[in-house]
């Protein structure tokens, strides 16, 4: 029988490794990992020459992390702390409406919340510091904020709304690592249902109309607590109508 | 809908922004571009030795560049200059059987043509200045060996590449024996440039890189293939 197909966002991305230096469509192997120690099969979707045609092949889809949301799909003015990727934005919120419209079982993680958000008719934040005068959201890159001789920095928690879904699936309070300086202020047409109670930053999002969409502000990718992807692998396989994978993880 | 190519990926640490040598699953966007502009739909398979059932998606297979072939799976023993990954490995052989077995159209290149080689019961040369005495197929690190082929008339390379043979090698391992398959173009010193199963749809190895100009003669062939 045959794992469900999780696709994952890719970063087209000026990279090096080894002695090369060049444009590669990328994802970190923690989101492959993810996606395979709880029972799927990742493949990812580059964005280039946007369409919606890979959507059909899919049981699951994974918007990870990445770069900011081009705040003029909320009409808003860039800040002056605001990357974005046009053509990453272009395509993957094609891919993010049309994979709520065919219902297909979602999961955002960091970027992939914030965009789902905005999907939804939300609006962001666009510099975190600013807003809550403090950096405990950005762990600096390459570190794990969850491990045991890390830093408070970039580690905090999350509690969760006693009757949403995601309550379901995390319960009520989690620790969680953090890599991010926007974050979703509106969530438009989504429930937002878990906050980190020092500044009420929003840290998760769900649909009430969807099958399965969830929206994350942290990286469970790059934690041991895969219970989100096991969840996702989960919806994707009934979707499809595959067998309950066994849980690797 | 486009056919839907699947492209076998490195697993690196790779560097970008702010994050340093984060094991990272890429491919190089010429593949990725040269696929899109054949008109196929391009999506990166990550290695996985579980099962090839990703397969039942795609409509052909592109075996991408990368590391040597483990000597092991031809049965030889690594010689010095030989780096292999045993996990790429695992994964895109399993790929490469089940696509064989169930004549997918792949097109494998460089490594891609090594892979599909000893996929076939064939052996690799481990390094080729030791074999040929010469370093043409990779003058220097980073650098394209600019070589002219030739290929047997009448086979599905000949047909493909025309009268413009200029081709673009990196590679420091060959083909040496290509199992069930024919050896359809050579370098003036005798190596193999190409290989294709004559009794399948499409399977076309090229020692050289196509996707670095987006050859469309071979992508275009693979995405006619798939579609």
């Amino acid at each position: 029988m045959r794992r469900p197909l999780i696709g994952m966002t890719a970063y087209a991305q000026q990279v090096q490794y080894g002695s090369n230096d060049l444009m590669a469509g990328m994802l970190p192997m923690t989101y492959v990992r993810a996606v395979h120690a709880t029972g799927g099969r990742a493949v990812l979707i580059t964005p280039d020459d946007p369409d919606i045609d890979v959507l059909e092949s899919l049981d699951g889809i994974v918007f990870s992390g990445g770069g900011d949301v081009d705040p003029a799909f909320w009409g808003a003015e860039p800040h002056p702390a605001t990357d974005v990727d046009a053509v990453r934005d272009a395509s993957e919120m094609l891919l993010m409406r049309a994979a709520l419209e065919l219902d297909l079982p979602l999961l955002g993680v960091c970027r992939g919340m914030q965009l789902m958000a905005v999907a939804g008719g939300g609006t962001l934040h666009q510099h975190l510091p600013e807003l809550i005068g403090t950096e405990r959201h950005q762990a600096a890159a390459g570190t794990d904020p969850l491990a045991a001789d890390a830093s408070a920095y970039g580690r905090h928690d999350v509690v969760v709304a006693p009757d949403s879904r995601a309550h379901e699936l995390v319960g009520s309070h989690l620790v969680v690592n953090s890599f991010h300086h926007q974050a979703v202020d509106e969530p438009g047409k989504f429930t937002a249902v878990g906050w980190c109670p020092d500044d009420r930053v929003v840290e998760i999002i769900e649909s009430s109309q969807h099958t399965f969409a969830f929206g994350v502000q942290w990286h469970p990718e790059r934690t041991s607590d895969l219970r989100l992807f096991a969840a996702l692998v989960e919806a994707a396989t009934e979707r499809s109508g595959l067998r309950r994978p066994a849980y690797a993880g | 809908m486009r056919p839907i190519i699947g492209i076998t990926s490195y697993v690196v640490p790779a560097t970008w922004g702010v994050w340093h040598d984060l094991p990272t699953a890429l491919i190089p966007n010429d593949y990725v571009a040269a696929v899109e502009q054949a008109g196929g739909r391009a999506v990166i398979i990550p290695p996985d030795d579980r099962d090839p059932d990703v397969l039942r998606v795609l409509d052909g297979l592109l075996l991408a560049g990368g590391p040597d072939v483990e000597p092991a799976r031809y049965g030889a023993a690594p010689e010095p200059l030989t780096e292999s990954r045993p996990e790429r490995d695992a994964g895109e052989f399993l790929l490469v059987q089940r696509a064989l077995a169930t004549d997918l159209p792949i097109l494998g290149v460089c490594r891609g043509m090594q892979v599909l080689a000893v996929a076939a019961g064939g052996s690799l040369h481990q390094h080729l200045p030791d074999v040929l005495g010469h370093e043409r197929h990779r003058p220097a690190p980073g650098v394209y060996g600019e070589q002219e082929a030739r290929f047997q008339p009448g086979s599905m390379i000949a047909k493909l590449m025309g009268d413009d043979v200029a081709i673009h090698c990196y590679h420091h391992q060959g083909v040496a024996e290509a199992g069930t398959l024919t050896v359809t173009g050579y370098t003036e010193d005798g190596l193999a440039e190409a290989i294709e199963d004559q009794d399948r749809r499409f399977v076309l190895g090229v020692q050289w890189h196509p996707e670095v100009i987006r050859d469309h003669r071979l992508f275009g062939a693979l995405v006619e293939a798939a579609g």
